[in-house]
């Protein structure tokens, strides 16, 4: 698991998602990528119900198509102080979360899914896929990783540049928010940050009213 | 008549009862009754028992019930309730009694009930209990006792006889440990076969037979009872072990390697004289034999169910008892399952004898057969318990620990037992191969010393060696380091630049490597001496090809060195060979003339031709040493 980049990539006014989606895939044709499959990264949120008594908490459950086998779970309590767990476990979780129907409901409109292909470049993997929630498309998310390094710090700037040579100038020149909290940078970088990431966005297109 | 008579009134006596009397006196009267209720009254006081003339005989007592019962009976029924009627009547008779006599009991005054004196409990006799138990205790202790007489009776007889021969039955007990018996009819059966009990998916019915041995108790011998080796061997057994036909004798798997030929298989006949007896052996010994024979049959199935469906690019042979697979072009393996039968009268013949029986082989295939009983046997159990039982424990943390797909597609992946064989044999064999190369050329170099150093951390498929090329006096100036890893078809070489060259099987190959290592050392530690003695490298090459010569291996390397003050130069060329050619030249020239086209005196400087060094001449023990000495003397300065 090498260090991922996960960057939300702005439709322009005159374009529709596919077709920004079609001009990244020609980008990063030219620059020799190979197509090796698809890739699809979906979050369900579970809401407590008034069983649980205090404010309501929220779980999040992610599959990664790249970890087939694992299921995360990140469970947010907004409870002085809050605070948000992560876990990553055996699919046999998901059942779990069905038996627990009765005191965290789905919330089945707010299911995003990011959808897309992946490709191969030499030591790169990319992955560009459009974000959609319960069939409406929300936005474009491209996805980096570099995987021989596991410290984000080391490759930072590696990755900018390779980002930027097909993304553009979307790509700032700082680290993304997520690796300047709590010395991100220099710490071993475990399959559970991309998923923070993902939910990140998620949280952040969610909000996007209407689109 | 007087006349003094009194009157008297006489009246009738009261004709109704008072029922209450009221407390101002005033008296209630019960109603009188009526024609009816007078009779039945008086009907009432009628006893009906007395009617007839019995009755003038008998009084009518409880104590005479019995009497009633018994006339009662012989009297004539006179209507059909009449035995009815008397038991009821009897009945009544008896209750009413009884309530007459509680009733005047309760009254305390003419009768009173004194609790009935209870008799005291007949005393247990004490004694009558020790006795009887002093009985069953010896009852219990003479069957114990004739228990304990028989089996000091069977112990002594054995004691006596334990020198000659054992009893059947310990020994059929010490069958019984090591190998599984049942008794069918009449017969003992065993089961030598490792379907279904270990893992093993290979069928074959191992069954044997054991009997009493009592015609011939000389010949079978018994395992002996301590592991001591020392310890002579000297009981005869009591039971015979029958192995069936297929399974006698001794088998093993050789596994050996052979060039290319021609013929795809051969044979050879086998003279009488080459026979000999196999010494009878004890029954444990000779049970195990029979099952290492089934185990070699297995082993050798196997491996040719896989050669017949493994695809590679020179198909795999089986013919009879022999697999040969082509490990390199021109190496083969060959696998062969030597069975030496037992002949009728009781000779074996024995097979040819294999040249170079590779033993680790043999052992390996061993290992991995017994590695796949394991897999087909052996659950895992899995944390949780509540997880499904059948994944290995890699796959049941794949989840927790967030897998990518790549380690998934490698867990799948697993290889057959050929191929693992096969693998390890190419294995041995670049081994070897390189050991020899490197051998052959740590002897012929003497100038730069080659140092071979094998790694003793290795695996079946995987062994690294460090390479230090030195010279003798000068390891530290400079020494050039290779690493080598040995994989199963090729070869990695690291050198000190940190270029990974792959090389393949061809054993030329990492000689020609070798050799452009050494020449590259030489112009490497002559550059390093020059710059500890003040003298810098102007120039160097270290690529310049084998040129018109024959051979075609190694390189050719050269550089140009210039004394510190700068009127001398040196210039060296190292060829594959090891041979060097030194030239010297000075700056300025000596001989310089100015002539038509070069006219200034500045041109003195360029320097002139270079002149040969006779480099056999030079005192010094190697290389470095002479030109350690070749640069000293050309920089002091009587030499100019």
């Amino acid at each position: 698991m090498g260090v991922t980049i996960l960057l939300s990539y702005p439709v322009p006014e005159n374009k529709t998602g596919p077709q920004t989606v079609d001009l990244l895939i020609k980008r990063i044709g030219a620059l020799g990528a190979v197509q090796s499959g698809q890739f699809l990264v979906d979050c369900e949120t579970f809401s407590s119900g008034p069983t649980m008594g205090g404010p309501p908490r929220t779980v999040h459950v992610l599959h990664n198509s790249e970890q087939p086998a694992a299921v995360f779970a990140l469970l947010e309590s907004p409870g002085p102080p809050p605070k948000t767990v992560p876990l990553v476990a055996d699919g046999l979780f998901d059942l779990l979360m069905l038996k627990m129907s009765s005191i965290y409901a789905s919330k089945k409109q707010t299911r995003m899914e990011a959808r897309g292909t992946r490709f191969e470049i030499a030591d790169f993997l990319v992955k560009i896929g459009t974000v959609t929630m319960s069939s409406n498309f929300k936005g474009v998310l491209v996805e980096v990783e570099y995987r021989p390094c596991f410290i984000a710090g080391n490759c930072w700037e590696l990755m900018r540049e390779f980002m930027q040579s097909f993304l553009g100038s979307v790509v700032q020149n700082t680290p993304p928010p997520y690796f300047q909290v709590h010395n991100r940078l220099n710490d071993v970088y475990q399959p559970l940050d991309t998923i923070q990431q993902y939910l990140d966005h998620f949280a952040s297109y969610r909000k996007v009213a209407g689109l | 008549m007087s006349t003094n008579s009194t009157s008297i009134a006489m009246e009738a006596p009261v004709e109704m009862q008072i029922q209450e009397i009221a407390f101002d006196g005033q008296e209630t009267y019960a109603p009188s009754l009526s024609m009816s209720e007078n009779l039945t009254k008086l009907a009432q006081k009628i006893d009906f028992a007395k009617c007839g003339p019995e009755e003038v005989n008998k009084e009518i007592t409880e104590i005479d019930r019995n009497e009633d019962e018994a006339e009662q009976s012989t009297a004539p029924p006179l209507w059909p309730w009449d035995s009815v009627r008397n038991k009821l009547r009897n009945a009544l008779t008896e209750v009413s009694v009884l309530s007459d006599l509680l009733t005047i009991a309760k009254g305390k005054k003419y009768v009173v009930l004194d609790p009935v004196p209870q008799d005291p409990p007949e005393p247990k006799p004490a004694m009558m209990m020790v006795w009887a138990r002093k009985k069953s205790f010896a009852g219990a202790a003479s069957v114990l006792f004739s228990g304990a007489e028989r089996l000091k009776n069977s112990l002594i007889e054995a004691q006596k006889n334990r020198s000659t021969t054992a009893d059947f039955h310990i020994e059929l007990l010490r069958l019984r440990q090591n190998f599984r018996l049942k008794k069918v009819n009449n017969t003992i059966i065993g089961d030598l076969s490792y379907y279904r009990s270990s893992g093993s998916k290979h069928f074959h019915r191992g069954t044997f037979e054991v009997t009493k041995s009592e015609d011939e108790p000389d010949k079978l011998l018994s395992p002996p009872c301590s592991p001591n080796p020392n310890s002579a061997n000297k009981l005869t057994s009591a039971l015979r072990v029958t192995v069936p036909g297929e399974l006698q004798g001794i088998a093993s798997i050789k596994v050996y390697f052979q060039k290319d030929q021609d013929s795809l298989c051969s044979s050879n006949l086998n003279t009488p004289d080459t026979a000999f007896s196999i010494p009878e052996i004890d029954w444990q010994r000779k049970l195990e034999v029979a099952q290492n024979v089934l185990f070699c049959k297995e082993i050798f199935n196997q491996l040719a169910k896989e050669a017949v469906q493994l695809q590679s690019p020179i198909p795999h042979v089986v013919v009879g008892n022999q697999i040969l697979a082509s490990i390199f072009p021109g190496v083969q393996l060959v696998i062969c399952l030597s069975h030496m039968e037992m002949s009728t009268d009781g000779k074996a013949s024995l097979p040819p004898p294999i040249p170079r029986h590779d033993q680790v082989l043999e052992h390996t295939l061993h290992q991995l057969l017994r590695e796949l009983h394991e897999k087909n046997a052996h659950y895992l159990l899995p944390h949780p318990a509540s997880a499904p039982l059948g994944p290995s424990r890699k796959r049941s943390c794949a989840g927790p620990y967030a897998m990518d797909r790549e380690e998934f597609v490698e867990m799948t992946e697993s290889q057959t037992m050929l191929e693992q064989v096969i693998q390890q044999a190419q294995h041995t064999q670049l081994r070897d191969r390189t050991l020899c190369i490197l051998d052959k050329l740590a002897t012929q170099y003497k100038d730069p010393l080659i140092s071979v150093h094998w790694l003793w951390l290795n695996s079946p498929t995987y062994a690294c060696i460090k390479v230090t090329i030195f010279a003798q006096g000068y390891d530290e100036i400079y020494r050039n380091l290779v690493i080598i890893h040995v994989h199963d078809t090729y070869l990695k070489c690291i050198s000190r630049d940190g270029k990974v060259v792959q090389l393949s099987y061809e054993s030329m190959e990492l000689k020609n490597y070798i050799l452009c290592q050494i020449c590259r050392h030489q112009i490497m530690a002559v550059q390093y001496l020059a710059k500890a003695m003040g003298w810098q490298c102007v120039a160097n090459s270290f690529n310049l090809g084998s040129g018109t010569l024959v051979e075609t291996f190694g390189n050719a390397s050269s550089c140009i060195l210039v004394s510190p003050v700068g009127d001398r130069l040196i210039s060296i060329h190292c060829d594959q060979n090891s041979r060097v050619q030194v030239s010297v030249a000075q700056t300025p020239r000596k001989d310089f003339f100015p002539g038509q086209l070069v006219k200034e005196r500045k041109w003195e400087n360029l320097g002139n031709s270079f002149k040969e060094v006779q480099w056999e001449k030079m005192i010094g023990k190697n290389f470095l040493g002479k030109m350690e000495l070749l640069m000293t003397s050309l920089t002091s300065s009587w030499m100019q």
